[in-house]
């Protein structure tokens, strides 16, 4: 016991002193797209190694429009590393998270400026106020269930921002859902959103929650939660790092957008 | 390179002839699964490995025409009964004679006459069998818990059937998270082939990729550069740590010991943190590649990976030692979930698993080819089989690992980390990957047909062997260990189910 507690007493502060930060450099993240010109056609590097095509060429085959959809990306890193132009390069960003499925895609050449989903913190309470109860639903390969345990961890220690993971959809605000949810999990997934009380979100974390990953497709039916649930944050990557994770069920509960969804009377005050 | 040979047998012999191949001294059974040869036949084969000189062979024989059945070899190889079940989920086949016939993968939420991998030329199916093993008797009642559960882990469905608070037996109905892994890797583009492997079990991403290169550079009769042999080392053992320092947090929050809960939890994190530095991610994910690495490692990774690793092991010491010596955690461990040695044995349990329960073996020292060329590994084993041992097996195994880690860093190779691979196959070949992964022996199996395409590519999981350890372990246990039990285990739902 002595040991214990002297052991207890030489930890230093193990949470991470700030919130949402950059990945360190030469970390490989998400990828994300520059306005350096891209060789186009000719090199085509990308489009070839991406597993599951996420990046596409269009436009003038010279001087193409990239565009990457996160949302199919799995994080391997391959089309950075075969980008001889740095049009594609790792964003550091932690704050990945979108309340739209279409702010996903990145464009070389943006058409229109899409605002990017921010923490509207305090001032978009919204219904869930500062208390957010987690029901997480895992219907895939583990790698974003250990990253979403990963948030409740000394190091994350996501209590500090109200998140609460909780063992029965009867009491969560919140349906976070991980992996492609093929065949076998659509109707524990759907039944468990349906003991949910209103109001409640869904929030597709990883790759394949968002759009089945390297599963898309196959045999299994393993396309991600949308044809299931209405989605109300993504979170991408494979695994998305915990902080990003974070970011997604503040967004979802927080934002204008999402409270936007739930009328006042279904309020808990 | 782990040499295959080929032993064609007469469908008449199977039953006998693949039990006495695989009780041969030094033999031990692997996989077993059908695949399509020429002509669209299907071919039963058994993988059985041999320990004494790290080779294997392949036992196959023809499934008759328009056949629905092949004979089982559970009943004098229990190692094999899973995987029989499976052939019969996915093929359409029933093994006569198999003890506990029912359906593995495929159950109520897939069609009948929904059998992937089976044609319409093979002939009618055999039907699927869903069903729970009953126990009869005055008293006897049943907990279903799952497929969703309470924590954040995968899902799965248990069939507790008790006697007052005592399990009597646990029926485990995986699949839930059957994803068509195996059809998928046939199925892509080689060069992506790799990203799908990784996503069988992600956590433990590395052993698949590296079991999948290793599968590939034996196919080629490539070996890729010392430089990336070693890396792939580090990258392998950097995983093990972090896993294992997870699960001994996970034991320690099981039984509500709230300081080794979090003291391992940001071990792991920093564990994990190594492999960031070393590949770029926390779960390496993409790094190892056939022909090496997907990029090179920079000497300021490397300075920083020496120096983080010279800080964390104190820190490890010092957390092993509040966990295993204080006597409440003694006291919920030890006698909990006991797997006795001869059964481990009998169904072919792998890993820390089975070296808890007195095994020897370890794919790293029996095949040592995944390892950088020339590291002794210490096999860590433990006889009492309880959660303790198993507990006390990754506690050794850990430091063990950091060991490894240590010396390969300190006589890194120079040189690439890549060599150019083909970009096809050559035609009609088998080859195998086997990695210690950190739960235990991971076989990747891949077979080209004439054209050099993939025919199969099979993956034997831990997990997919030592479920049937839980089983066995939680029985005659109080129900409220079980989950305690299960930690000890901690085993993946995704790389059983693909």
């Amino acid at each position: 016991m002595l040991t214990a507690l002297l052991h207890a007493a030489r930890q230093k502060h193990a949470t991470d002193a700030v919130d949402f930060p950059d990945l360190p450099e030469g970390v490989g993240g998400l990828p994300r797209l520059t306005t350096e010109p891209c060789l186009g056609e000719a090199c085509g590097r990308c489009v070839n190694v991406c597993p599951t095509g996420a990046i596409q060429l269009s436009g003038d085959p010279e001087n193409p429009d990239v565009s990457l959809d996160r949302g199919l990306c799995v994080t391997c890193g391959a089309c950075i590393a075969g980008c001889p132009t740095q049009t594609i390069v790792a964003d550091p960003s932690t704050k990945s998270a979108v309340i739209h499925r279409e702010e996903l895609v990145l464009y070389s050449k943006p058409t229109e400026t899409k605002p990017i989903a921010a923490l509207d913190g305090v001032k978009a309470l919204g219904p869930f106020r500062r208390s957010v109860d987690v029901r997480v639903v895992s219907t895939g390969c583990n790698a974003t269930d250990l990253e979403v345990a990963a948030t409740a961890n000394a190091i994350f220690d996501c209590s500090r921002f109200g998140i609460h993971f909780v063992a029965s959809p009867r009491f969560a605000d919140v349906l976070l859902v991980t992996g492609p949810v093929g065949r076998a999990m659509q109707k524990p997934l759907v039944s468990c959103f349906e003991a949910m009380a209103d109001p409640r979100v869904v929030i597709a974390v990883g790759t394949c929650a968002i759009s089945g990953g390297v599963h898309r497709g196959g045999y299994a039916d393993a396309n991600g939660v949308m044809p299931h649930l209405e989605v109300h944050a993504f979170v991408p990557g494979c695994p998305p790092h915990p902080w990003s994770i974070v970011h997604g069920i503040l967004i979802a509960t927080r934002s204008k957008a999402t409270n936007a969804n739930h009328s006042p009377q279904h309020g808990r005050g | 390179m782990i040499r295959v040979d080929a032993v064609p047998i007469e469908p008449a012999d199977w039953e006998s002839s693949v039990p006495e191949r695989a009780r041969r001294k030094g033999w031990k059974y692997g996989h077993l699964t059908i695949r399509r040869a020429e002509g669209g036949k299907r071919l039963l084969e058994a993988l059985l490995l041999n320990l004494d000189n790290g080779s294997a062979e392949i036992a196959s024989t023809p499934i008759i025409d328009g056949g629905s059945k092949f004979s089982s070899v559970t009943s004098a190889i229990p190692a094999a009964h899973w995987a029989e079940q499976a052939v019969g989920d996915l093929w359409g086949l029933h093994a006569s004679g198999h003890p506990r016939w029912k359906s593995l993968i495929l159950h109520e939420a897939w069609p009948p006459d929904k059998f992937p991998f089976a044609v319409s030329a093979d002939g009618p199916p055999s039907p699927r069998e869903s069903k729970f093993l009953t126990v009869g008797g005055q008293g006897v009642h049943e907990i279903p818990v799952g497929p969703i559960h309470a924590g954040i882990i995968e899902p799965g469905h248990f069939r507790f059937s008790c006697i007052g608070e005592i399990v009597a037996n646990l029926d485990i109905r995986l699949g839930y998270v059957h994803r068509g892994v195996e059809a998928r890797l046939a199925a892509v583009p080689l060069r992506h082939a790799r990203h799908v492997a990784e996503s069988a079990s992600s956590d433990s991403a590395v052993a698949n990729a590296l079991a999948h290169a290793q599968a590939l550079e034996d196919l080629w009769g490539l070996e890729g550069p010392k430089r990336a042999a070693a890396v792939r080392t580090v990258a392998l053992e950097i995983e093990r740590v972090a896993n294992h320092f997870g699960d001994l947090g996970a034991l320690a929050s099981d039984i509500g010991f709230a300081l080794g809960a979090a003291t391992f939890g940001r071990l792991r994190g920093a564990a994990l943190g190594f492999g960031q530095t070393l590949s770029g991610t926390r779960f390496q994910r993409g790094f190892v590649c056939p022909g090496g690495l997907a990029w090179e490692v920079g000497d300021a990774q490397l300075r920083l990976l020496t120096q983080s690793l010279s800080e964390l092991k104190p820190a490890a010491a010092d957390a092993c030692e509040i966990l295993f010596e204080n006597p409440g955690v003694q006291e919920r461990l030890e006698g909990v979930g006991i797997l006795k040695p001869s059964l481990a044995d009998e169904f072919g349990m792998v890993g820390p698993t089975a070296r808890a329960s007195g095994s020897p073996y370890d794919a790293r020292c029996h095949f040592a080819h995944a390892l950088f060329p020339g590291l002794a590994v210490d096999v860590a084993t433990e006889t009492a089989g309880d959660a303790f041992a198993r507990a006390e097996v990754r506690r050794k195994e850990v430091f063990s690992s950091l060991r490894l880690i240590e010396e390969v860093l300190a006589a890194l190779p120079q040189g690439g980390s890549l060599v150019k691979t083909p970009e096809t196959l050559p035609p009609s070949k088998t080859a195998i990957g086997i990695v210690e992964a950190w739960r235990g022996e991971l076989i990747h199996w891949i077979t080209t047909d004439e054209q050099g395409k993939i025919s199969r590519y099979a993956i034997r999981d831990p997990s997919f062997q030592n479920w049937t350890g839980v089983a066995i372990a939680v029985r005659g246990n109080l129900v409220m260990d079980f989950p305690l039990i299960n930690k000890s285990f901690n085993l993946s739902y995704s790389g059983s189910d693909l």
